[in-house]
């Protein structure tokens, strides 16, 4: 065997490609998608930072707040409930919703309430989103999963991966790779570890902001209680799974990219079996990455409540498989399909202008 | 010769769908100058590029000095491929582009680029070799391209149109580079559609046209064979029959048929480089000549590259 020979040109390979691959024109939106979700999340922190900053002044301003809040309860008129608030110099809005239903809305320093009222007596109190850590840990798994894993770094990879081959194939200079004393595998495996390179600084780079910046707006207290706990291990799960996802859909688009005239219809037909993986029997779930990833993802997302019960249902009853195996199925399913896609780039001519 | 010195295609034959690249050639190549001649189409890009593994007989076999095309990594090691193709990886310079071909043949870093240097040299591009190649010129880019191609000291060296658009002092820095080549005792394999723009430099010619093998061998005996065989041509011109009588005049002219119509006719030469001359003096003396055509394929393409220095048009 060859393996010095291989492990010099795949490093040759790997230098010569990643920063082209890292920096090319065509993929500049990867960084959109990539970005967008860190974007979300800042955007996020600058909220809960304000609503937590009006917390602290409550504290000061109306110290006795939350005991105020305490007394208006169900069957209180608006009125009374009012000139409670008024009194402890708590703020709050007063507006009607629909011809029957009355609101106020006020902040006692520790939760948010809105206040509803039926024919001017309180017929429910509820509490609103309160900026907790909590609340932004499950919204993060639903983001990371329904839009980074399945959108984000799905199309991400079909940017990068599937133009390894084709991009240099548009322009006109595959050829000198296949000139070289490189096995076409070796070629392959070289553009894909390049690829990864790539997929990963960037995608593991964006995970990590994300996290950075959903964890920046919270109290040292919330934030060291959580990591202290299953913080730590909820962020090396997703840097993990965001590198597996690359590793997945990597196999699948290089492979997409050499093996079909179309990409665009590669990625939609891929989207497509990823998408109702959810549904499928378990035997064909272990043919996707999606279902590997999903195990492998540290917090249940939460689910739309719009989702009819019986989708819920077979939604949950997924049974989730264990880490390892999880892990174990990921390189099958890749090895798998770069496996496959090596017949391919056996075969493959130097046919420029001619598809 | 043994297998392990010559290139030899058995029965090979390449189609692109319904369209036919190359038909059923047999070639033993030994080495030395081998020139590929024939107008454009003629296949000779196709035979090159299934020499270097870029595309794939759809019939028949090859072997390079013993090696089959499709074991890439024992092929490049004795093998350079100067392609047709005018295009180069994004934001390279001339010595970076030199340098990642000898990094993919295992070097080491330094010595990759110590090597590069050198074929640089050659081609005499040093001055140029840190500039981006985006920058080139034509003639520049070909030099280095070709200068990439001969880095590694290549046992095979194919060459694909390599005088094609060179001013004519580059033209003869680079034949005297084959030549040092094939002094060594490599194969230099280069195409060309105009014959005599390479029959000097050859050590052997093999003749293509439409996809077939027509001759092949050292170049006086190909040669013998294209004047022996009459090439027939049609004219469309104003004045058939004065035409007709001043070319009966000369007697490489063996027969001169006019067309029904009046407004042409059909001339068979013996002689198709005389030929043209000829008929450039008699346009000249006031003959309206409208078009010149190969009346048929076989001869066409033979008589397209005596002539022309843009056979095929
Ligand atoms: N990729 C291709 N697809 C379809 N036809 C092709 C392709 N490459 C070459 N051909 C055809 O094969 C024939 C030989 O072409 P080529 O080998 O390029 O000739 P040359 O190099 O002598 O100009 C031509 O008829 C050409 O049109
Ligand atoms: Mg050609």
């Amino acid at each position: 065997m060859d393996t010095v020979l291989w492990r010099r040109q795949l490093l040759a390979i790997v230098q010569l490609e990643w920063k082209k691959t890292l920096f090319s024109k065509r993929g500049i939106w990867v960084y959109v998608l990539a970005f967008l979700p860190a974007l979300l999340f800042g955007i996020n922190a600058y909220r809960v930072k304000s609503i937590r900053a009006e917390q602290e002044r409550m504290s000061v301003s109306a110290p006795n707040a939350s005991a105020v809040s305490n007394k208006i309860v169900a069957g209180m008129s608006a009125d009374v409930a009012a000139e409670a608030l008024r009194d402890a110099k708590i703020p709050y809005s007063r507006f009607t919703r629909g011809r029957r239903l009355e609101v106020i809305r006020y902040n006692d320093g520790a939760n948010a309430f809105d206040l509803m009222f039926r024919e001017g007596a309180l017929v429910d109190k509820r509490k609103r989103n309160q900026a907790l850590l909590s609340d932004d840990i499950r919204a993060y798994a639903g983001m990371f999963q329904y839009f980074y894993l399945r959108l984000a770094i799905f199309f991400g990879c079909v940017g990068i991966f599937m133009n390894l081959f084709r991009g240099e194939m548009l322009d006109q200079s595959l050829h000198y790779y296949l000139l070289a004393p490189v096995r076409r595998e070796v070629l392959m495996v070289g553009k894909y570890l390049s690829g990864l390179v790539a997929t990963i600084l960037i995608f593991g780079t964006s995970t990590a902001l994300q996290l950075y910046l959903m964890l920046s707006a919270h109290s040292n207290k919330e934030v060291s209680d959580y990591l202290a706990g299953e913080g730590w291990g909820h962020i090396a799960a997703y840097l993990g799974v965001t590198a597996l996802a690359c590793v997945g859909y990597g196999s699948i688009f290089l492979a997409a990219g050499i093996i079909m005239k179309n990409p665009m219809v590669a990625a939609a037909s891929i989207l497509f079996w990823e998408g109702i993986n959810w549904f499928l029997p378990a035997m064909l779930k272990k043919f996707s990455v999606i279902f590997y990833l999903q195990s492998l993802c540290p917090v249940v997302a939460p689910l739309n409540s719009d989702i009819p019960e019986p989708l819920k249902l077979l939604v949950t009853t997924a049974a989730p498989i264990s880490a390892p195996i999880a892990i174990l199925g990921l390189f099958t399913v890749s090895i798998a399909v770069l496996a496959f896609a090596s017949i391919y780039v056996r075969k493959l001519e130097i046919n420029y202008g001619a598809d | 010769m043994s297998d392990s010195a010559t290139i030899v295609f058995e029965d090979v034959s390449r189609f692109y769908g319904e369209v036919l690249g190359v038909n059923r050639v047999n070639l033993t190549i030994p080495p030395g100058i081998t020139s590929l001649v024939g107008p454009n189409g003629s296949g000779k890009t196709t035979l090159m590029n299934m020499m270097t593994g870029l595309v794939r007989p759809s019939r028949g076999t090859i072997s390079v000095r013993g090696i089959a095309p499709d074991d890439p990594q024992a092929l490049f090691r004795i093998m350079g491929y100067c392609t047709q193709f005018d295009s180069f990886p994004r934001g390279y310079t001339g010595i970076q582009f030199v340098t990642a071909a000898l990094l993919m043949q295992g070097l080491p870093a330094a010595e990759a680029e110590a090597k590069a240097w050198k074929a640089i040299e050659k081609v005499n591009l040093v001055e140029a070799a840190k500039r981006k190649v985006a920058g080139y010129s034509k003639g520049m880019r070909q030099r280095i391209r070709l200068a990439q191609s001969i880095a590694h000291d290549p046992q095979v060296l194919v060459l694909d149109e390599p005088l094609n658009g060179l001013d004519p002092l580059v033209r003869s820095e680079t034949i005297a580079l084959f030549r040092e080549q094939a002094d060594r005792g490599a194969h230099v394999i280069v195409s060309s559609h105009v014959l005599h723009e390479v029959d000097m430099i050859s050590d052997q010619v093999i003749l293509l046209a439409n996809g077939y093998v027509v001759a092949e061998g050292e170049i006086r005996g190909v040669r013998a064979e294209i004047s022996d065989r009459p090439h027939q041509i049609v004219i469309r011109c104003d004045q058939p029959s004065r035409m007709a009588s001043k070319l009966f005049e000369h007697d490489h002219v063996v027969e001169v048929r006019i067309h029904p119509d009046r407004q042409g006719l059909l001339v068979k030469t013996t002689d198709a480089s005389h030929f043209h001359k000829l008929l450039n003096k008699l346009a000249l003396d006031g003959i309206y000549i409208d078009t010149i055509a190969p009346a048929d394929d076989d001869v066409n393409s033979l008589y397209e590259y005596l002539i022309g220095d843009e056979g095929g048009n």
